[in-house]
């Protein structure tokens, strides 16, 4: 049965769904398919009644956590110590209700990394946006000679533009792998 | 040094260093899979070419829509190398374009005037 409320207008993009819905990818992400899906976003956007500042800041949260997909899901079709051209599975959500637009997304990692994300991602949760701006500066400072691909810097630039805490988890997932989600609110 | 052209794609810019000319242009949107890759050779070939100019001017107009984290430490990396060239003697003129509502782009541009006070730096205000 329907649970949606009647007054809740028919999303034309996505019969069934969330009339909420914006955008929603789930499936194998690579660079080529970024491209295309980040062309589709950033034209549903602009369908939206959005200022160009929140549409940039939702396209750069969405590139920052499909391009994370790209490089970090535990869950790859390219073998695990090949640096380019490499495919994993996650999935991306944009909503938007009442005027506020979330952007989620959730790969698998493995127990092993999710440790090393946990102490990235909680002081992201209770800092400032001043906090968040100074970490993000002395990052891009520190960070800069290093041969990461980048994950520290790229929390904060999905945290900086986020108008409210992020949010994550990690779910027992199949394989003894954890199911990482994390969501930006824009 | 010759000049080093590269069109631009959906995830690159087009960089346009011409050196002869003294003039490097980078327009478009930065988000390849890899900057470290992308923009390695970039950093290599204005880093040879600022090894010989002393006492010179250099224009760099950069014309980004958008650049993800990863192009972002690239383009720090790249306004370091010019803020030295800088230092030892060189002029080098920054026209920093950004969206007239893009705070993100302006800001950083801000932060590297503050970081790198040798360079002379001109933000341009763009109508969308």
């Amino acid at each position: 049965m329907n649970t949606a409320p009647e007054h809740e207008p028919y999303n034309p993009c996505f019969p069934g769904l969330d009339p909420n819905l914006i955008f929603f990818y789930a499936g194998y992400f690579s660079q080529n398919i970024i491209n295309a899906i980040g062309d589709a976003v950033r034209l549903r956007l602009e369908q939206t009644e959005t200022t160009g500042s929140a549409r940039r800041k939702i396209f750069s949260t969405f590139i920052e956590m499909a391009q994370n997909i790209v490089h970090y899901s535990s869950d790859s079709l390219t073998p695990p110590d090949q640096a380019t051209l490499e495919m994993r599975a996650g999935s991306v959500m944009v909503s938007h209700v009442d005027g506020t637009f979330h952007i989620i997304c959730a790969n698998p990692v493995d127990p092993s990394f999710a440790l090393q994300l946990e102490p990235l991602l909680e002081p992201l949760r209770v800092m400032s946006i001043e906090q968040i701006k100074e970490a993000y500066r002395k990052t891009l400072r520190a960070e800069t000679c290093e041969h990461s691909k980048g994950a520290g810097l790229g929390f904060l630039t999905i945290a900086k533009d986020s108008s409210a805490p992020i949010e994550y988890g990690f779910e027992p997932a199949a394989n003894g792998m954890q199911m990482f989600t994390l969501k930006a609110t824009i | 040094m010759e000049k080093f052209y590269l069109a631009a794609t959906s995830n690159t810019p087009e960089v346009d260093f011409d050196f002869p000319a003294r003039r490097l242009l980078l327009k478009g949107e930065s988000y390849p899979e890899s900057a470290a890759a992308f923009y390695g050779d970039i950093l290599n070939k204005t880093s040879a070419f600022l090894d010989e100019m002393t006492g010179e001017t250099l224009h760099i107009s950069v014309q980004l829509n958008y650049f993800n984290s990863s192009s972002t430490k690239m383009l720090f990396s790249l306004f370091d190398r010019l803020n030295l060239a800088a230092e030892e003697g060189n002029t080098i003129v920054l026209d920093w374009h950004h969206d007239i509502d893009d705070e993100t782009i302006l800001e950083f541009g801000l932060e590297l005037a503050e970081d790198f006070p040798a360079i002379e730096f001109h933000a341009h205000a763009i109508e969308s």
